[in-house]
């Protein structure tokens, strides 16, 4: 039922992406973020769509997997494009119908609120969860914010966290499904009536799924304590991250697209 | 000489912590042992005796409140020695899920030795050679998550080898394996000790897995209650009353052992040759006489299931990816009122997929299930209003089905699947109550949390929910993985006697033994295809097919046909007629067949 999810997952392969520097790829995504919410108009937009397909093939991402990765947020990307529709006000009126006014300001904005959207996800999947596996993003961030360490800031155990939080996303979906199934074999129905029963459906997944969240947690956490674990200090790496002219001809490059977009959006304005 | 050694160590969990007001029963009450460096020990008990503690007190992730351990001459009460003997144990648990740490497999491999603080090239070279050792260097970029289960557990047993240990601790390591990746996952392990000098400490339910180890040590609720090499634990311990079982080989020499009045001694027990070397010097005594009540026992264990037809599956095709490839292939199966039908087969093989579609859980990619809940009624799983009713003729309890509570009480949870029937207040507690007591469990445990429940009784919980909305056939997965031989019997038990009050049984297992003991018909599947679909005697009498669909005999048959087989050739006119499963019956059986031919000689 879950498992055609495939946001937050890594995706396998050799591609140029795959093996530049996770820290590159970090900044890059800052960039980009930046960039997906400042650029508004409509032929900057396309540039962006294309630097992000350019992204893509980089990474050589198959299209299947960028559907799977967009189809999830696709019904909040409407949502967002109904809300913004018919809340907007402003600019002039092209339909009206009862108390439902929609306007061509209202048009253009909730069209860019719901691309943002649908750009926000491709673009962290592509630098960060795709194409980079959880251990190499907590690497990346525990280097980028080590100087933090220095103001006693517990940078390792946070990029610890993180990565423990994103390698368990399959396996939480995995037994969500379980989970899932089993209620509906007793009979469950998660997809009629009303909203409030729906809810109260989900609840029923989710207490199970917490109990054994926590169940998996204190195992996982004594497994890691009999493999020695024990803070950052002294810490070796099997990858350690080592930039290369190839990392630099990346980041370059991409920055230099998103530098462009930024000043080609001002100018057009 | 170098060892482990626990001294009068008691533990109790929580004692360091803020919880005084209730104090906890010890998980450990003044237990003392000695493990051998080298050697190669198993650690026994029922489910909650403190197996998994002492492991943990060995690799110093718990410290004793009393007592000493000692690990080849370092004290674990002294802190200055804390990391080093840390260092030396490593563990693989039972969930392979729960002890990954890298997205990526030589990512896991390399935590452990990161953390030791092992510096490249060294650091390179010992995962490696770890996942050499494992044989799963070319699984070396793929996503941990993605692995088979016996692949992941020798990821696990990677991750814990890179680290050179001395000490290797499975706990329960093997519990949620097939036959197949066990005896793969062990022949590592063992051979890691003979090549490493590791000291093999391995914790299990599985008797045969114990029988393969040089010492035993039996806990039971906290304290030691026997050690010894195999034989003599086997010979000598009173083992049901620590809810252990002798293996089935041995079960089935005591059985004949008992009905000649004649007695084992630990000697007879240290090689399964030795054994078959005794029993055919028992059976070929001149003394031997029969008893008369086990003519009776013999035939009243054929029972004719009832033959009308349950449920059929058509032509199924099932696909997890929208074609490509197919779980299940081409299945045609009848499943008849009142049969326990199994279906064996390796992880992956496609069981679970074809019981989600008993059910309507999952769609098929072509083909149909229907179902016959009464006579001249026909359900059919593609049909849309029919999936409600489907639902409430075919319970399916999943694997570790404990899992899945959700309720506050045990009562609210079995009534889930009533609430939904929109059934009347009554007759809602009704059912509930009449579950719950099918299932073992008593009234006054109804109101109880479902998280305060052990283990056994949280599944019984989880089993008497799904029985609540009276199903005419109950599918379950693996019913007793995880359980101790005392619980996996009780399991049984309870499953034969549902079937008695009137439900079919579809079962899923892995274990050929308990399968070809407890089913009437045993369904094999192979890559999503059935391979065959017949009773335990035909397709285990039939070792050519056998062999074709490449699985394994249960271990009472391998023993008991090399048994036959030498015993034929001093009585060459004895007719064992079909072999049965069940290790005491199987042993009166061929005790039988014996006299007769004996008789037959004598005339």
């Amino acid at each position: 039922m879950l498992s055609d999810i495939s946001l937050g997952r890594y995706y396998k392969a050799d591609s140029l992406l795959h093996r530049t520097d996770p820290r590159i790829k970090t900044i890059l995504y800052l960039v980009y973020l930046v960039v997906i919410f400042i650029v508004k108009t409509p032929a900057t937009i396309g540039v962006l769509a294309g630097v992000i397909a350019v992204q893509l093939v980089m990474g050589k991402v198959r299209p299947s997997v960028i559907w799977k990765t967009v189809k999830p947020v696709l019904p909040l990307s409407l949502f967002i494009l109904i809300l913004n529709l018919i809340t907007i006000r402003q600019g002039n009126t092209v339909f009206q119908w009862k108390f439902v006014t929609v306007t061509d300001y209202g048009i253009s904005r909730a069209v860019l609120m719901a691309i943002r959207l649908v750009f926000l996800i491709l673009s962290t999947s592509i630098m960060l969860t795709l194409t980079t596996t959880p251990l190499k993003i907590s690497d990346a961030l525990e280097s980028l914010f080590s100087p933090l360490k220095i103001i006693k800031v517990p940078v390792h155990e946070m990029a610890m966290m993180m990565s423990i939080a994103l390698r368990f996303i399959p396996t939480l979906i995995e037994e969500t499904d379980k989970i899932m199934k089993a209620q509906v074999s007793r009979g469950a129905d998660y997809d009629t009536g009303t909203f409030l029963n729906r809810l109260k459906g989900y609840i029923t997944v989710l207490i199970p799924l917490f109990v054994s969240s926590f169940r998996r947690a204190e195992e996982l956490a004594v497994a890691m304590d009999a493999r020695c674990y024990r803070g950052g200090d002294g810490r070796t790496k099997l990858n350690p991250l080592r930039l290369n002219a190839t990392d630099l001809l990346v980041g370059m490059f991409l920055f230099v697209c998103a530098a462009g977009l930024v000043v080609m959006d001002l100018t057009l304005r | 000489m170098e060892k482990i050694s626990v001294q009068n160590v008691t533990f109790t969990y929580g004692s360091e912590g803020a919880d005084v007001s209730a104090p906890a029963e010890p998980a450990l009450e003044n237990i003392s042992l000695e493990i051998e460096k080298g050697s190669y020990t198993a650690i026994l008990g029922a489910n909650g005796s403190g197996k998994s503690t002492l492991a943990k007190l060995i690799d110093i992730i718990e410290v004793p409140d009393s007592g000493r351990i000692v690990v080849f001459g370092n004290d674990t009460s002294d802190d200055s020695l804390f990391w080093q003997i840390r260092e030396k144990s490593a563990c693989v648990f039972q969930n392979p899920d729960n002890q990954i740490v890298g997205t990526i497999v030589e990512e896991d491999v390399a935590f452990g030795p990161e953390n030791l603080g092992i510096k490249l090239p060294e650091l390179r070279e010992r995962v490696d050679q770890a996942m050499k050792d494992v044989g799963i260097y070319e699984l070396r970029l793929r996503e941990a998550s993605g692995l088979s289960g016996g692949q992941k557990q020798k990821l696990a047993i990677a991750g814990a080898l890179a680290m050179r240990p001395e000490v290797l601790i499975l706990d329960e390591a093997t519990a949620m394996l097939d036959p197949r990746s066990r005896d793969e996952f062990l022949a590592i392990a063992e051979d890691m000790r003979l090549k490493k000098g590791l000291t093999l400490i391995t914790i299990t339910h599985d008797m045969s897995e114990a029988m393969r180890c040089g010492k035993i040590i039996i806990l039971s609720k906290g304290t030691k209650a026997a050690e010894g090499t195999p034989a003599k634990i086997f010979a000598e311990t009173d083992l049901e009353k620590y809810g252990l079982r002798r293996p089935v080989s041995f079960r089935f020499a005591y059985e004949i052992a008992r009905l000649a009045g004649k007695t084992l001694t630990e000697e007879d027990l240290t090689g399964g040759a030795r054994l078959r070397e005794k029993l055919v010097k028992i059976l070929s005594d001149p003394s031997l006489k029969g008893d008369p009540d086990l003519q009776e026992n013999a035939a009243a264990d054929e029972t004719a299931p009832a033959k009308r037809k349950i449920m059929s599956v058509k032509d199924l095709f099932s696909s997890y990816d929208g074609g490509r490839s197919f779980a299940v292939k081409n299945v045609n199966l009848d499943v008849y009122e009142g049969e326990i039908l199994g279906i064996v087969g390796e992880s992956g093989c496609g069981k679970t997929t074809l019981i989600s579609h008993m059910n309507s859980i999952i769609k098929p990619a072509s083909g149909e299930i229907e179902i016959y809940p009464e006579e001249g009624v026909t359900l059919y799983c593609s049909r849309k209003k029919d999936v409600q009713r489907i639902r409430q003729t075919v319970g399916l309890v999943f694997q570790y089905p404990e899992y899945q509570l959700f309720e506050e009480t045990v009562y609210k949870d079995i009534c889930y699947g009533l609430r939904k029937m929109d059934l009347s207040a009554e007759e809602q507690k009704d059912r509930a109550v009449k579950a719950a007591r099918s299932v073992g469990l008593d009234k006054d445990v109804l109101r109880r949390n479902p998280f305060e429940l052990s283990g056994g009784q949280k599944r019984r919980a989880a089993i008497a929910g799904v029985l609540a909305m009276r199903p005419k056939i109950l599918v379950l997965d693996e019913p007793a993985s995880g359980l101790d031989p005392a619980g996996r019997e009780e399991m049984f038990a309870l499953i034969k006697s549902l079937r008695i009050s009137g439900t079919t049984i579809v079962l899923v297992s892995h274990n050929m033994d308990e399968a070809a003991a407890y089913c009437d018909r045993i369904c094999c599947i192979r890559d999503g295809e059935i391979k065959a679909a017949e009773t335990p005697e035909d397709l285990f009498g039939n070792k050519e097919k056998v062999a074709q669909i490449g699985i394994d005999l249960p271990k009472i048959t391998k023993f008991a046909d090399s048994l036959k087989e030498d015993i034929r050739k001093i009585l060459p006119g004895v007719d064992f007629g079909t072999p049965l499963f069940d290790p005491e019956e199987e042993a009166r059986h061929v005790y039988m067949a014996v006299l007769k031919a004996r008789l037959k000689d004598v005339k």
